[in-house]
């Protein structure tokens, strides 16, 4: 019983960690319609960033964070720029297999500076326990994570609800031709998009350097559990995201808690599944648009 | 119309000599030039099938490799556990992904657009834990399939040649019947060919199930070129990578595109070998810049530029419709 | 070229590959007044407000406002100088509220700092816009819809406003209210160009009429002395003056 509460918690609070490795996916696809096959590689290059920058340059997790939000920026935007944007109105499949490409790019060109090693990034908080009873331990890593993603997403639902560069990303998604009419530039409000998605997915790279490592292929292994978690919270949906990361977190940990943990993997996948047969569209699917 | 039917017959005459020049490489052709014969068939054959979904069906997939694995460890289970011949392992392949195609079809096929992507790829990649957690299959540590080593490389040759034009054909049959009617209709505009919902239903079904049994009955050959076989490889989303590259690369939508295609990644991966490591970084930079150069491969720049098609399926749809009226 | 002219088009002509959709058209519109371009599907229309509003570029030929040449300027910029355009009212943003949307017309940051009183001015246009304010536009009806266009276009505070197909599948009743709507626009001091299928009501509303059929203006004069007749067979191509 003991173990059972503890998979619960432990599940909700890694459920909020995927929900900041999904919540820029989400946003991407609500705004543009774009599935973006790199988002997750672009995240563990930004891991890579933080871990080497903080290693080799600033000797701080946070400056190098900071140095790799600016970074990661500039990459994300100028590829949606260049790349992406020149493709988005001709269909769903060649920006979809841009983004592919561009994934296949950033893992092998980091296979090919940093070989195949794991690595993570130091976490001052992985051995304190803030919680330690006979029922639950929660560790001051897992805890950390949550609270850091929830205000990720809140912070984002913010900015897309009440500021005027959010109102404009929800404009150009709900018609491009008004938007243009208002004077959104659309195409840089698609740039301005990607880069802050991507943002979201540098602090995903972080936490989960800290808490799971990577290496330089992980980005599809990260990229299947924002797909997972944006499904489940309904591709769109910002605050749903953070519904799909504890129903996954929580699935998996259940599912290895019945079942042992070789398959708690297995666990979430068919979770995903079964969710996806009976929602076609993800749980929240009557409150997102596409 | 006289010089439209004569320009036939050079084309197919043309065809027939490049056939049967394949066909007796094995005579004159160095083993390294009968190695990469096989893997440009092989790779035709998987880009294809994963054409006639992508490109035709508009069913975008990141899970073929599940039939690949499907394919690989059937061949391994069949000729190293119960040892029996590759052509039992031929027919057991196709059987297995038949029913596993058509089992997932249900959830799947539920799924819209993107979420069939997701979807897809979600399904490969519970397979590959699954077969990493199951006894029967040696959990991870695969099989090596020794009889791989007996066959002679001529015989693996001849059936990667037979593998990769028969997925040409069959694509083009296909494409030519009722079934290729109403999938161009469909791509050409969605919402009007709905109204006939269960047919394209069906349509759509069928093309899925017969590119999962083609890649599978693919999948043997090319492990039994591999000759080991583990979950990780055998259902690796490398697969789909690679069927993706050669069909953008060649033309999506087109039946020379995957041909072309095939030949350019193989060639082009062959000669990138002595640089490691760079070498898919350079593949995948190529990929983006055909998509965003040539949007329709190097097939589609060929016919734009010269109106060259080797295998017109169109005109024979454009008579139909006319006929139709 | 008429010096009083706000908005002057100078043989545009524009295509799409090889279909040719506007072909040297030249138009006027003076300052205060209220002008009329009336043609069918597929006249023209739609490109020649994309090409002056910026989003089409043209192949030849100038768009002028107010003594400036704004051909192939961006969208923002234009919208900045103080042309606006009501596109019809399936391009509200269906997901955001009647107040956003509104909000919206003002994005341009030169635009908002006076956003409260055109809000305040927007509410007493169209009443049932404020009654509808705090809810989604989706739920908005046809009539409602074209209301929140026309106040989301006004909220730049254009010199001239541009309202493309203001009638389009509305009733008689609202499509009237909506009219005497504009007339106010109009006393406001904002010039105003109606885009319309129908000929009667357009012909009745302004000043002058324009009509485009095939990318091509094939009539035009004042409204009162146009023949509703003759329009209606230039517009549906019976007798072609080009």
């Amino acid at each position: 019983m003991e173990l059972f509460v503890q998979s619960v918690i432990s599940g909700i609070l890694l459920g909020g960690l995927y929900a900041a490795i999904g919540v820029g996916l989400s946003l991407v696809f609500g705004i543009m319609g774009l599935t973006n096959i790199a988002h997750g590689s672009l995240m563990i290059l930004a891991s890579f960033f933080i871990m080497i920058l903080s290693q080799q340059a600033t000797g701080s997790v946070i400056l190098s964070l900071i140095l790799t939000l600016a970074i990661m920026a500039a990459i994300s935007g100028l590829a949606q720029g260049f790349l992406v944007n020149r493709v988005l109105d001709k269909g769903a499949e060649p920006a979809l297999l841009v983004t592919f490409g561009i994934a296949i790019i950033i893992q092998n060109a980091l296979q090919l500076a940093f070989g195949a090693d794991f690595k993570s990034i130091a976490s001052p908080f992985a051995s304190i326990n803030v919680v330690n009873s006979k029922w639950v331990v929660i560790t001051g890593e897992y805890l950390l994570n949550f609270i850091i993603s929830v205000a990720v997403i809140f912070a984002l639902h913010f900015i897309v609800r009440k500021t005027w560069f959010g109102r404009s990303i929800r404009a150009a998604s709900s018609s491009v031709v008004a938007a243009e009419l208002m004077g959104i530039n659309t195409k840089r409000t698609y740039v301005l998009t990607m880069s802050l998605a991507t943002m979201t997915g540098c602090i995903g790279g972080l936490l989960v350097g800290q808490t799971f490592g990577f290496y330089s292929y992980s980005g599809m292994s990260y990229l299947i559990i924002a797909f997972g978690v944006v499904v489940i919270g309904g591709m769109g949906s910002i605050v749903g995201t953070l519904l799909g990361g504890v129903i996954l977190g929580v699935a998996q940990l259940l599912g290895a808690y019945f079942f042992g943990s070789g398959v708690q993997i297995l666990i979430g996948y068919l979770t995903l599944l079964v969710i996806l047969t009976l929602r076609p569209r993800g749980l929240l699917s009557n409150m997102t648009r596409k | 119309m006289q010089g439209v039917r004569k320009n036939n017959y050079t084309k197919s005459l043309a065809i027939l000599v490049i056939v049967i020049v394949l066909f007796f490489l094995p005579q004159y052709g160095s083993d390294y030039a009968i190695s990469i014969g096989v893997l440009i068939f092989l790779y035709i054959s998987l880009g294809q099938m994963w054409n006639l979904l992508g490109g035709y069906s508009g069913l975008v997939s990141l899970g073929q490799q599940i039939f690949v694995g499907i394919g690989g460890y059937t061949a391994a289970l069949v000729t190293e556990v119960w040892h029996q011949s590759i052509a039992v392992s031929l027919v057991v392949a196709a059987g297995v992904s038949l029913v596993f195609a058509f089992i997932i079809s249900f959830p799947i096929f539920k799924m819209r657009g993107v979420y069939f992507t997701i979807g897809t790829w979600i399904v490969s990649e519970a397979l590959l834990v699954f077969f990493r957690n199951w006894k029967f299959v040696n959990y991870d540590a695969g099989y090596n399939i020794t009889i791989a080593y007996r066959i002679p490389m001529s015989q693996i040759y001849h059936g990667a040649l037979v593998i990769g034009i028969g997925s040409v054909v069959l694509v083009y049959l296909i494409l030519r019947s009722r079934m290729g009617l109403a999938l161009m209709s469909m791509r050409d505009n969605e919402g009007a060919a709905e109204v006939r919902g269960v047919r394209l239903y069906r349509t759509k079904l069928y093309c899925f199930v017969i590119s999962s049994v083609y890649t599978a009955i693919t999948g043997v050959v090319l492990y039994l070129n591999i000759a080991y076989i583990k979950p990780g490889a055998a259902f690796g989303i490398d697969w789909t990578v690679c069927m993706v590259f050669i069909v953008v690369i060649g033309g999506l939508g087109t039946i020379e595109g995957p041909i072309i295609g095939a030949v350019v990644y193989v060639i082009l991966r062959q000669y990138l070998y002595s640089f490691p490591g760079i070498s898919m970084v350079i593949l995948g930079a190529v990929a983006v810049a055909i998509i965003l150069l040539m949007p329709k491969g190097i097939m589609g720049a060929i016919h734009k530029k010269f109106g060259v098609e080797v295998f017109s399926v169109r005109r024979r749809i454009d008579e139909r419709l006319e006929d139709g009226s | 070229m008429n010096d009083s002219a706000l908005l002057s088009i100078e043989g545009l002509s524009v295509s799409y590959g090889d279909f040719l959709a506007l072909h040297d058209v030249t138009m006027q519109f003076p300052k205060g007044r209220i002008i009329s371009i009336i043609g069918s599907n597929g006249a023209g229309k739609s490109t020649l407000l994309r090409t002056v509003m910026g989003v089409t570029k043209p192949t030849s030929g100038h768009v002028i406002f107010s003594n400036e040449d704004i051909t192939g300027l961006q969208t923002s910029k234009i919208v900045a100088k103080g042309l606006s355009m009501s596109p019809e009212g399936s391009y509200v943003f269906e997901d955001m509220s009647v107040h956003e949307n509104l909000m919206m017309g003002a994005y341009l940051p030169s635009h908002r700092k006076n956003m409260d009183s055109l809000l305040e001015r927007s509410y007493e246009l169209f009443p049932v816009l404020k009654e509808k304010s705090k809810q989604l536009a989706t739920f908005l009806s046809g009539g409602q819809r074209q209301m929140l266009a026309i106040a989301r276009a006004l909220m730049s505070e254009p010199k001239l406003l541009i309202c493309d197909e203001i009638s389009l599948g509305l009733a008689p009743v609202v499509i009237g209210d909506i009219y005497d709507r504009i007339l106010d626009v109009n006393d406001s001091g904002v010039t105003i160009v109606l885009v319309e299928q129908e000929v009667k009501r357009s012909l009745e509303y302004s000043d002058f009429s324009y009509v485009l059929v095939k990318g091509r203006v094939v009539m035009q004069g004042k409204a009162d002395e146009l023949d509703e007749g003759a329009v209606r067979d230039a517009y549906f191509g019976i007798n072609q003056f080009a």
